[in-house]
């Protein structure tokens, strides 16, 4: 069976787990690499319960040579990258006159350097196979520029620009480079919230309702699939119609 | 074929394939610049795809992007290269 090679990065998170989750299910021949950098409950148990078909691979998406050995480990073993998900991010809020350097260097370098550093580990391997896939977990704070993420909000505007970019570069090679733009997602990312900002959020959604991270993830299934062979450069928002 | 020759034939081949061109081998000359409006007419993605190809191919690393372009010139330029990185036997 030719195996199909999925990455996924922060794969523990409950977005990745439920991206790597929509792949599993997806197709029989879909392979799995969880891109981790520090282990937990979520993909030891995905791992556990797909040993035939998943992966864990060591990865701090912040370092390129973490990601070229972690590309070389796949190719090693499989000969190909078909699929990487540049899911890993994460924010840390705050007013601007407020943010230390750290907050802004650290949000920058896990959500929008990772991605660079991600595509170009995989650029080699994709344009070999002339053949390839990359969906960009972007984020709606990239079109909405919220107050108290200018760190996240600058990151992620950065990942769907370099999305649209790259898309056009390899347009002609076959591979096709998107992004998805989730709202408020029910993650552990919405559980630190307290209920009455959780209900002031609800509020702000047509659909008075979070999302749920399988929605986010059908819409990288997707992006990824056979079908969406014509699509690249574009942003997919999954916000229940905020914007 | 001497081997000089048959490694330009096959760069040729390589050129045509990868880079889908609409032309055949045997149409691209020794000394035709690569790059450019008098020459093949390639482009920087074209580029980007023959540095992984004679990578894949002959062990070629091109990372420098200096060395890369003058590598890349003709396919007489890339030939001098591959049979350059070759370890002595």
């Amino acid at each position: 069976m030719n195996l199909r090679i999925i990455l996924i990065t922060g794969a523990n998170g409950g977005l990745g787990t439920a991206i790597a989750k929509a792949f599993l299910r997806e197709r029989p021949d879909n392979f799995v690499w969880l891109g981790i950098h520090q282990s937990g409950q979520n993909a030891e148990q995905l791992l556990a319960e797909n040993l035939d078909r998943c992966r864990r691979v060591s990865l701090d998406v912040t370092q390129p040579d973490a990601w070229q050995t972690a590309v070389a480990e796949i190719l090693a073993l499989h000969g190909r990258v078909d699929v990487l998900v540049n899911n890993a991010g994460g924010h840390i809020d705050a007013l601007l006159a407020q943010m230390t350097p750290g907050a802004w260097t650290r949000v920058l370098a896990v959500n929008l350097d990772s991605v660079f550093h991600g595509c170009q580990a995989v650029m080699p391997a994709m344009i070999s196979q002339r053949a390839g896939r990359i969906v960009n977990v972007a984020s709606l704070s990239a079109l909405l520029a919220p107050p108290g993420q200018a760190n996240y909000a600058a990151a992620k505007a950065g990942v769907v620009a370099l999305t649209q970019s790259l898309a056009k570069e390899v347009a002609r090679i076959g591979i096709t480079v998107n992004a998805v733009c989730p709202g408020y997602i029910d993650t552990e990312a919405l559980a630190g919230m307290n209920e009455e900002t959780r209900q002031s959020a609800r509020a702000k959604i047509p659909m008075r309702r979070f999302g749920r991270a399988e929605e986010v993830a059908a819409a990288v299934r997707f992006l990824a699939c056979a079908e969406a062979s014509y699509i690249t450069g574009s942003l997919l928002k999954i916000d229940g119609g905020i914007l | 074929m001497n081997e000089s020759t048959e490694i330009k034939a096959q760069i040729k081949r390589l050129l045509v394939e990868n880079l889908m061109l609409q032309i055949t081998p045997e149409e691209i000359g020794d000394d035709q610049p690569l790059f450019g409006p008098d020459g093949l007419g390639l482009d920087s993605v074209d580029a980007l795809q023959l540095v992984v190809a004679l990578d894949k191919n002959y062990g070629l690393k091109l990372s420098d992007a200096a060395v890369a372009r003058n590598t890349m010139q003709t396919v007489n330029t890339i030939a001098a290269a591959i049979e350059g990185n070759r370890t002595p036997r």
